[in-house]
């Protein structure tokens, strides 16, 4: 074949520096230097400098919008760069592998709060700094998973229901067992939460069992009763089931109450419902993570954040319940009478939060739940 | 029966149908007023505007555009230094580098991510945009050295061997001569690099991290977490950017063998 | 005209041939650099999530217990054979789609089309492939779903109506469209250089049109075939998008299965590290099988 060459026979002397050589280092120096800038740039120490003064928030969808973001760069002048996780483990999991570097505040729910403390991934909060902390609702002043919100401040709650389309569904649901009920309808109009705990938990609250069980056979009862209901199951969405409720193409989709609401009341046809038996009851919070490159800004989005005029303005558009009292005050009444954001307490009393179980039943809920979602 | 009525030329046509088909109605459905894509809505262009004025798509493009181009650049050289290597020298382990430079085209994207991760994770290097141009760079030269392997077989060794004999350095006979003419394929490879960095998804969504926020991987997020019809937009103007390279793409190979026939 | 030789030196012995620069400076500067970066960033890597697909249940921030077969033998378990089974009928699903359906389109394009517009057919017919894989899924959710176009259709049509989104038929459909222009190029590439004279002899023997093909087309095109199908099945076998998209909760592939280890709920990095493995494994089984019937230079031109 023409392309192969014996080594050259020739000797020259040794060539000075060669244009394609000269090309090649300087590729090659500024290829490091790039990469070297980076580094410098997102894995500075948390006491800031050396930072591009960016505040970098790692959130769920729907918690803040270009309004929330503008709002507080026109107050404080700090520019507002957001990243949007679906789920608290794969927030985790680029927290530890190395990607979270940049991230000043982040938005874990309340179990991750406590798994995350125990792992040493998030700063201790200098109380003196947040001004606003005595606006928090009572009952999140101590909360169990924090205690003294020593390492997080309570953002917003909530509860996990079923959110229906009228005028798709075979009825209207009550509890969770208006979905094995009315299987054969539903033949694959239905999602579930693309969550282990929550999914699994409400089979199990729909079977009687606690959200917390460390009972194998209760878990095994609930994978059983889970995977009777796959013919119903289109996807395990947590969202982005959105425009095929509203078009029809679904008749129920369990969902987080923050995004539900949000959606029931953009259009007639859909209702949110709480689960008679109950659902489970949530809190996602405000943390400063231990790599923080920029604290002084995580402060003061915190203060920010607190503040009641910019919580009311906040919920009013984006539509979660928040945990801030002063806030809630200023709502105005059909907001405050939104039985799906704020429950009356006898619904609330039948609901639980999720913990964290031990270990052997993390590892069965991880079996069961891998072995309905690849079945 | 006549020419252009055989049952190939029947099906061939139904198959460019199939083709376009669902990029037809992604065009339609961008200048749908409807927001949920279920029907007509009349005709609009507020998802044009809207895409327009979406920040967080600008800033994901430029993402995506400094990573490609940054990597394709780098994969240009080492690539084609690489082709080159390879073509001109025999050496101990030749078949096994040979076999590693394929590699990339092998094996699967997801499989590619998860080492790089994990090798990222294990050196604890921070995510970033730098992570990902540098596990880009690794798939882009395999491609542009693949592209410019096969017209390094198809080339005239005469050429550089007379620069040789006319009194070049290998250097120099080197830039002069092979270069050029491989100009052509070079350009082709990193074309189809662009394009391959542009549309990653895998590799990206593994090793991104520290605000870096590559297209692919906000239009994913959009699309699990219930998209609103501005993407339908951007399909269309991303579709005609595409269809602009690759026109491109097409001007440079027509140039390129017009001028090979000469010869 | 021709200016003289240089002069060539004395020649040296053969230890400073060896170490002399001019021996190896040059395969060095071509050869070290791609090289080096191939080495750091793909064949450490994938040595590496060798060594901890042989730590049995190893999780992202636990601390990791010693060697042993755990995680492949974790794969063996009935569910993940279950999804293994699922991609391979997916990646082999398309692969006849796409063959069957890119066959009459390269046969036409490469000795039927006319000359003139041959090329300009060929990159028509590939452009799609230039656009966002993931858009052109997203465009088959529109397309699908109860409430999309192919339903708008039939019902005018007056047909009943189907639910193929979230089903394997919307992951079979999404895969041969994803593919399809691979295999017509690689076809292409390989009908274009088939010799019409031997099938003009064949017809002069007395073959009919189906003889010919069967008998000399397709024995003439089978490297070609092999490239375009194993190219379609690997890139099948992997792919994420598609049945991510698409397919909903019964589609769950090895990718997607991979995916979850890693940015899931589970981290279970040493499972997924199996996974990929035994991925890599198979992706490799199939290239094995090509090089016994095909033809690379048909690949890399395709490419």
């Amino acid at each position: 074949m023409s392309g192969m060459r014996r080594l050259n026979a020739f000797s020259y002397p040794r060539p000075a520096l060669s244009r394609r050589r000269f090309i090649q280092g300087s590729a090659a120096v500024m290829a490091g230097l790039a990469a070297a800038n980076c580094r410098q740039n997102l894995s500075g120490p948390p006491s800031g400098g050396g930072n591009d003064g960016t505040l970098h928030i790692y959130t769920w969808a729907n918690y803040t919008d270009d309004g929330l973001s503008q709002a507080f760069t026109e107050k404080t002048g700090i520019p507002v760069v957001v990243d949007i996780f679906d789920s608290n483990e794969s927030m985790l999991t680029k927290m530890q592998a190395g990607g979270g570097g940049a991230y000043s505040i982040i938005y874990p729910s309340d179990y991750m709060v406590s798994e995350m403390t125990e792992l040493n991934l998030l700063t201790e909060l200098d109380q003196s700094r947040i001004t606003g902390l005595e606006n928090l609702k009572a009952k999140w002043v101590n909360p169990a998973y924090d205690p003294n919100n020593a390492h997080s401040i309570p953002f917003c709650w909530g509860t996990t229901g079923l959110v229906y389309n009228r005028k798709a569904s075979p009825g209207a649901p009550v509890d969770w067992d208006f979905l094995w009920e009315n299987q054969a309808a539903l033949a694959r109009r239905v999602t579930l939460i693309d969550d282990m705990r929550e999914t699994l938990g409400a089979t199990l609250k729909s079977l009687g069992y606690s959200y917390n069980t460390n009972n194998p056979a209760e878990i095994e009862a609930a994978y059983k009763w889970l995977l009777e209901l796959r013919p119903a199951i289109a996807a395990f969405k947590t969202t982005g089931f959105e425009s095929e409720l509203l078009g029809g193409d679904l008749s129920v989709s369990m969902a987080y109450s923050s995004d539900a609401i949000a959606l029931a009341l953009e259009d007639d046809n859909l209702e949110y419902i709480i689960p008679a038996s109950g659902s489970s009851l949530w809190t996602d919070t405000l943390a400063i993570p231990a790599t923080a490159p920029n604290v002084e800004a995580a402060y003061q989005w915190m203060n920010f954040i607190l503040d009641p005029e910019v919580a009311r303005a906040a919920v009013e558009r984006l539509l979660f319940a928040t945990a801030n009292q002063a806030a809630f005050d200023r709502l105005p009444p059909d907001i405050q009478n939104n039985k799906g954001l704020y429950p009356p307490e006898e619904v609330l009393v039948k609901s639980e939060g999720i913990v964290a179980v031990d270990e052997v039943s993390t590892a069965l809920f991880d079996k069961f739940w891998t072995q309905v979602t690849s079945a | 029966m006549p020419r252009s009525l055989t049952w190939p030329s029947l099906f061939t046509a139904l198959m460019y149908a199939f083709m376009y088909f669902p990029i037809v109605v992604l065009g339609v459905y961008s200048f749908s007023d409807s927001r949920y894509s279920s029907g007509w809505g009349g005709f609009s262009l507020r998802w044009y505007r809207a895409l327009f004025s979406d920040r967080r798509i600008f800033a994901a493009l430029q993402d995506s555009l400094t990573i490609a181009i940054v990597a394709v650049a780098v994969s240009a050289v080492l690539g084609t230094l690489m082709a080159i290597g390879l073509a001109r020298y025999r050496f101990w382990g030749k078949a096994l580098y040979r076999g590693v430079s394929y590699l990339p085209l092998i094996i699967p994207d997801i499989a590619i991510a998860v080492a790089t991760l994990v090798f990222l994770a294990s050196v604890a290097v921070p995510l970033s945009l730098g992570t990902i141009i540098a596990a880009h760079i690794v798939f882009c030269l395999a491609y542009v050295a693949v592209v410019v392997s096969s017209r390094l077989q198809s080339l005239d060794p005469n050429l550089e061997e007379a620069a040789l004999d006319l009194g070049a350095t290998p250097t120099q006979a080197l830039i002069k001569v092979l270069i050029p003419q491989l100009a052509p394929a070079i350009l082709a490879g990193c074309l189809l690099a662009f394009v391959l960095s542009m549309d990653d998804l895998l590799i990206s969504s593994f090793t991104a991290g520290g605000g870096a926020n590559p297209l692919p991987l906000e239009i994913f997020s959009r699309v699990r977490t219930g998209v609103k019809p501005d993407i339908n937009a951007l399909s269309v103007v991303l579709i005609l950017g595409s269809a602009l390279l690759a026109g491109l793409a097409e001007y440079v190979r027509y140039r390129s063998d017009r001028n090979r026939q000469p010869s | 005209m021709a200016p003289p030789l240089a002069p060539s030196p004395p020649p040296s012995p053969p230890w400073a041939d060896r170490l002399a620069p001019r021996r190896w400076l040059g395969p060095v500067v071509l050869l070290g650099p791609a090289g080096l970066w191939l080495l750091l960033l793909l064949v450490l890597p994938t040595l590496l999530i060798l060594e901890i697909s042989l730590v049995p249940g190893l999780r992202l921030g636990q601390p990791s217990g010693g060697y042993g077969l755990g995680n492949y033998l974790q794969i063996l378990q009935p569910i993940y054979l279950r999804v293994m089974g699922r991609s391979l009928v997916f990646a082999l699903g398309s692969t006849l789609l796409c063959l069957v359906l890119g066959f009459p389109v390269a046969y036409w394009l490469a000795l039927m089309s006319p000359k003139r517009w041959r090329n300009l057919l060929l990159v028509g017919f590939i452009l799609p492939l230039w656009t966002s894989s993931l858009l052109r899924a997203y465009a088959w959710i529109t397309i699908l779903r109860p409430s999309g176009v192919v339903n708008t259709l039939l019902t005018a049509l007056g047909l009943p109506t189907q639910n193929w989104l979230n089903t394997s038929t919307a992951v079979f459909i999404g895969l041969a469209y994803s593919f399809l222009p691979y295999m017509v190029l690689i076809l292409y590439a390989s009908l274009e250089k088939l010799d019409t004279r031997l099938l003009e002899a064949a017809a002069d023997l007395g073959a009919t049109p189906r003889q010919g093909f069967w008998k000399i087309t397709v024995p003439q095109t089978m490297p070609g075939i092999a490239a375009g199908c194993l190219l379609v099945f690997i890139a099948s076998l992997g792919d994420f998008v598609v049945p991510t998209l698409l397919g909903g909760a019964s589609s769950m592939n090895i990718s997607r299965l991979i995916y979850n280890q890693f940015l899931g709920p589970t981290r279970a990095w040493g499972f997924g590290s199996a996974l990929s493995m035994v991925l890599i494994f198979a992706v490799s089984l199939a290239i094995a099988l090509l090089l016994r019937y095909g033809d690379r230079s048909t690949v890399t031109e395709a490419s």
